[in-house]
């Protein structure tokens, strides 16, 4: 079952394999002009530079390419592929789930309809697609109803929908109809999979699905700042063998150094209610 | 409205706010307990709630008998004489002789106090101070109270108290809803030690915009210390007793540390000492009392005020002598960044260097309170060994309702208690209600369904009347049928403000304006029915606001009761300007009745502590009448 | 100085809500970031600034009376016990401090008072509190009572 190609019975609906193709296309354009607008509407991309123009002024040194470029990498290994940027190792997990499953998801749909537009045989592909699909419904899920920070720390309730909550909903449709089109290949299914897919890729305007793009820049520029002695005003990041010879530290000099005291506030999850 | 209902069952202890005073009587109530349920009921996180959520940087109340420094009624007298003789002498005492004792534990429990490297003994900012760093100090009482209390229950708004209605004026517990949820939260208690916090904005504040949350006690701090008490019909005490704080101008900065430690002080705009220029005049508004050292700081205060009003302001603490040694500047800038962040981000945007120019002082709006340099707060019993018959009614810091007990703000008569003196009240008034449970005086409570369901309904009635006003106007927030908690408040301040002696009137005010503010207050009150919440956090400020109008309205009945002007610097009552020792050497004590809202006001004698130092005074001054 | 979020730093992990004593930090609708959403309300006490493992929360002085251009940050260390502030001053001068916030592991030395004897009858009846006599002044001593320090209490004005 989740190594058929799901797309080889479009026929059947009187959907031809160009018809696919062309949609799939729209689906890009709608992502590239919709994040496009969202750039230029809000001038983001302006913010970005100017904020990296004013901290430049505070900077104490200035970066080598060499350093820049090993920040890059830094940037695309932790935070792009990994997620480190995330505090809570659920929500990473859960991010990741949905980041991979998504991709597979999206690049093995583009394989099936051009590659193989009619040939329900297409072991590998079909069985990604499947493995994406279910990969961004167990993250999605599990974000949707427990991780999602208003349900965990507001306390509000799961159904309680908001305008944060179109690109999560759109992606869990798409993931969900989409998986029970190919379990029982009904047209009602097929159609909310397109609709939901539809609203997924053609609401970047006005959904989140943008941040996936100034996410990673903004990780960079964060790595930047820190090194660079701007660090965006922040204090150092001290250990406290470091500071004891600041008048302040009487209290703590008689303290092992490497002692360590454990956490108070930060100890627990943050849904005090 | 699909919000459940959430019913704790026997409950032994109810701690209600856990500031320092409620996690001192959590903490404490375990030992004397150690079977009992112990509960907590906070409306915020309690690892970051009440006053202290933001850090200190001195103790402000330790005796140090133990290195010889002080004695419990040198504190005593040291409070008595601050606020004008109008104390509690026999809960100062009693909180005094037990401080110490509090303060050991917390550095224990790893809270970083400092000591003189000289001496060993701990660092003195002033007589009665200690300096600690203090960043975490909420923190770490949250732990100990978390560690004893059988369940601590977080951003539970708390909105009255239950009464039993098997037997007239006992308690039963308490309602309230929960911030998070909207669940509506019953608990059913033998006791209820109300640990709330006094009240911040009950008057206009000097900054309207954004600013106004620079309050200098925490916007919190709703009054719900005295909304609760006065609403189940407990009696109140020193309710007049607000105070007006000396601060950095703007930020309000704390200036404890720079009078005493840094060795600070004040001049007028030409750089001349001013305090002396209204001695005469405070001579003959308060007699002796002007004489008395440390001047009280209401007097000081008076000063201050009237030296702005006579064209020599602005008023500066010179800065720039004492910030010339490294290691003061440090002590100075850490004094802001453990207990008051706000002035460290004013200076900075103001370029302020107190190393190179003289900062701006000022007087605040006026704040009711209890554990500060002031005694609002409740009728409470003291120690059996300590107090005269008419302070005493078995239990130690019990209201005059049974089973209710108060703490730090709660408790009235007991100013310069402080953190340490607030955890303090907290523990004797636990142990007091455990004693009270032994003695078998909470048997047979009853609350019926009916209680808890009017108390519902009535708790979420500012939902529903959004929702179906709502649909009267088209947008924005101006209704002809409703009220929004923020309206609400600002017109409570303005009454506050221009009848009640408040910063715009210069802090005066008279009979017949406190009648024209409380006619007022009453019109407000009526509105207040059809108050109006989109949601839950509006839902919160609606019932900090009812407590904090029930606080305001004790004010005005106290202001009006109390005919005399004990404390120039605090308020005025500008049809008598002078302190009458003759009528009003008293305590006042009001109570309004739960089921018709009319207040009766009364006093209640005041007894000092009377050792060799008030002999010795009492011979001289009878020498010195004689010589006259 | 009312909390603002950094957008591009905020990572909706709800440290912020959930510890605010004033109820002001909140998920914002659109974004599923946290903002302030009464900033009269605030009264910069940073405890959410502290909270916020991605330093994403900063402080903007009061608009009431508070010029622009200034920042002061802070970077609160539970494990290493210390807390650092950076202060910049509109002239772009910058201050810097350090302070310790713990001396002993977090709550190992608060005792459970479940577990601790329980108190006599005697000490039920007595003035005493839990440590007391010993923790008052680390002594053998007896607490201090009106008979003890030759005080009375009397009605009248005595000072």
């Amino acid at each position: 079952m989740i190594t058929t190609n799901p797309f080889a019975g479009l026929a059947e609906y009187g959907i031809t394999p160009g018809m696919m193709m062309a949609f799939v296309i729209l689906m890009v354009l709608a992502v590239v002009v919709g994040t496009a607008l969202d750039v230029l509407h809000k001038k983001s991309h302006k913010y970005f530079f100017e904020h990296e123009e004013r901290m430049k002024k505070l900077a104490t040194r200035e970066l080598s390419s060499a350093e820049k470029t090993s920040m890059l990498i830094q940037t695309i290994t932790s935070e792009v592929l990994t997620s480190s940027e995330f505090h809570n190792p659920k929500r990473r997990l859960a991010h990741l789930l949905k980041m991979y499953g998504f991709v597979l998801f999206v690049l093995s749909s583009a394989v099936l309809i051009f590659a193989y537009p009619t040939t329900a045989d297409a072991p590998f592909w079909a069985f990604l697609w499947h493995l994406g699909a279910i990969m961004v419904a167990i993250g999605g899920y599990w974000f949707f109803f427990s991780l999602r920070v208003d349900v965990q720390s507001e306390g509000n309730k799961w159904w309680n929908l908001k305008k944060r909550d179109l690109f999560i909903v759109s992606l869990l449709a798409t993931v969900t109809f989409g998986l029970l089109w190919s379990l029982f290949g009904t047209v009602v299914l097929f159609a909310l999979f397109i609709i939901s897919t539809a609203v997924l890729f053609g609401s970047v305007y006005w959904s989140k699905f943008a941040h996936m793009f100034f996410k990673p820049a903004a990780a960079y520029q964060k790595r930047k700042l820190m090194a660079d002695g701007s660090r965006e005003n922040l204090p150092p990041f001290y250990k406290r063998a470091e500071v004891l010879d600041q008048s302040t530290m009487d209290l703590v000099r008689d303290i092992p150094k490497d002692q360590k005291f454990g956490l108070c506030i930060m100890k627990d999850e943050p849904k005090h209610y | 409205m699909a919000y459940k209902t959430i019913v704790v069952d026997n409950i032994d202890i109810l701690v209600v706010g856990a500031g320092l005073s409620g996690t001192g009587a959590a903490w404490e109530a375990r030992y004397w307990g150690q079977d009992k349920k112990i509960v907590i009921a906070e409306k915020a996180n309690i690892y970051r709630s009440g006053a202290v959520a933001m850090g200190l940087y001195a103790i402000n109340c330790y005796m140090g008998t133990r290195f010889g420094e002080n004695n419990p009624e040198d504190h005593v007298r040291y409070a008595r004489n601050d606020l004008m003789g109008m104390v509690r002498e026999d809960l100062l005492f009693d909180m005094a002789r037990h401080v110490d004792s509090a303060v050991h534990q917390f550095e224990e429990w790893g809270l970083p106090l400092m000591r003189d490297p000289e001496t060993g003994k701990y660092q003195r900012e002033g007589k009665w101070q200690i300096m600690i760093h203090g960043e975490s100090y909420k923190p770490i009482v949250a732990m100990a109270a978390i560690k004893s209390a059988d369940k601590v229950y977080n951003r539970i708004c708390v909105t009255h108290l239950l009464m039993d209605e098997a037997k007239e004026n006992r308690v039963a517990g308490a309602v309230g809803f929960n911030v998070r949820t909207g669940d509506f939260y019953v608990f059913k208690s033998k006791t209820v030690i109300v640990a709330a916090g006094g009240a911040s904005m009950i008057y206009k504040p000097r900054s309207t915009g954004e600013g106004a949350g620079r309050v200098w006690y925490a916007p919190w701090s709703s009054g719900s210390a005295y909304g609760l008490l006065i609403q189940a019909g407990a009696k109140m005490t020193q309710m007049e007793n607000r105070i007006v704080l000396a601060r950095f101008k703007d930020g309000y900065g704390p200036v404890g540390a720079y009078f005493l430690h840094l060795k600070t002080y004040t001049q007028n705009a030409y750089g001349e000492e001013y305090e002396s220029h209204w001695y005469d005049e405070l001579k003959k508004m308060v007699g002796e009392y002007i004489d008395h050292h440390p001047v009280p700081t209401c007097l000081r205060n008076h000063a201050l005020i009237r030296e702005v009003l006579a064209g020599r302001g602005p008023i500066h603490m010179v800065t720039m002598h004492s910030f010339q040694d490294p290691h003061l500047e440090e002590v100075g800038w850490h004094n802001f960044l453990g207990m008051t962040v706000g002035q460290a981000v004013l200076w900075a945007a103001n370029d302020v260097d107190p190393k190179c120019e003289n900062p701006e002082l000022t007087t605040s709006e006026p704040y009711v309170m209890g554990s500060h340099a002031t005694g609002c707060g409740a009728w409470v019993s003291g120690p059996e060994d300590v107090s005269p018959p008419e302070y005493f009614w078995g239990y130690n810091r019990m209201t005059t309702v049974h089973g209710l007990f108060g703490a730090g703000d709660a408790a009235g008569g007991t100013p310069h208690a402080f953190s340490s003196g607030s955890f303090t009240e907290g523990r004797l008034a636990a142990k007091a209600a455990c004693q009270y449970i032994d003695d078998g005086k909470a048997e047979g409570i009853v609350v019926s369904e009916r209680q808890i369901e009017e108390l519902r309904e009535k708790i979420y009635k500012p939902l529903e009347n959004y929702k179906i006003w709502r649909n009267e106007i088209v947008a924005g927030t101006v209704s002809p049928t409703v009220l929004l908690p923020k309206q609400g408040l600002i017109r409570m301040q303005k009454i506050m403000d221009e009848y009640c002696g408040g910063v715009s009137m210069q802090y005066m005010t008279n009979e017949r304006l406190l009648n024209i503010g409380l006619m007022k207050l009453q019109l407000l009150k009526e509105d207040m029915e059809m108050l109006a919440a989109a949601d839950l956090h509006e839902l919160l400020r609606c019932w900090e606001l009812h407590h904090r109008v029930l606080t305001s309205e004790a004010v005005m009945h106290h202001t009006l009761f109390r005919k005399e002007t004990r404390w120039p610097g605090y308020y005025y009552r500008g049809d008598h300007l002078y302190l009458d020792d003759e009528n009003w050497h008293v305590l006042t004590v009001s109570r309004r009745d739960p089921k018709t809202g009319e207040y009766t006001m009364e006093k209640a004698p005041l007894y000092h502590i009377v050792g060799d130092v008030e002999e010795e005074y009492e011979k001289k001054k009878k020498a010195k009448k004689k010589a006259s | 100085m009312p909390t603002f979020v950094y957008m591009t730093r905020c990572d909706g992990c709800g440290y912020c809500v959930d510890i605010c004593p004033s109820d002001i930090m909140h998920i914002d609708d659109t974004w599923r970031r946290a903002y302030n959403l009464e900033p009269d309300m605030c009264w910069e006490c940073y405890s959410c600034v502290k909270a916020c493992p991605m330093h994403a929360i900063d402080v903007r002085g009061y608009a009431d009376f508070c010029p622009l251009g200034h920042a002061v940050r802070v970077h609160r260390d539970e494990e290493e016990g210390i807390i650092a502030w950076r202060i910049k001053f509109r002239s772009g001068r910058i201050k810097d401090l350090v302070a310790p916030i713990t001396t002993k592991p977090w709550g190992k030395f608060i005792p459970n008072l479940r577990e601790v004897a329980p108190p006599t009858d005697e000490q039920r009846k007595s003035q005493l509190l839990f440590n007391e006599p010993k923790y008052i002044r680390l002594d053998d001593g007896d607490l201090y009572t009106l008979e003890s320090q030759g005080l009375k209490m009397r009605q009248g004005v005595y000072y």
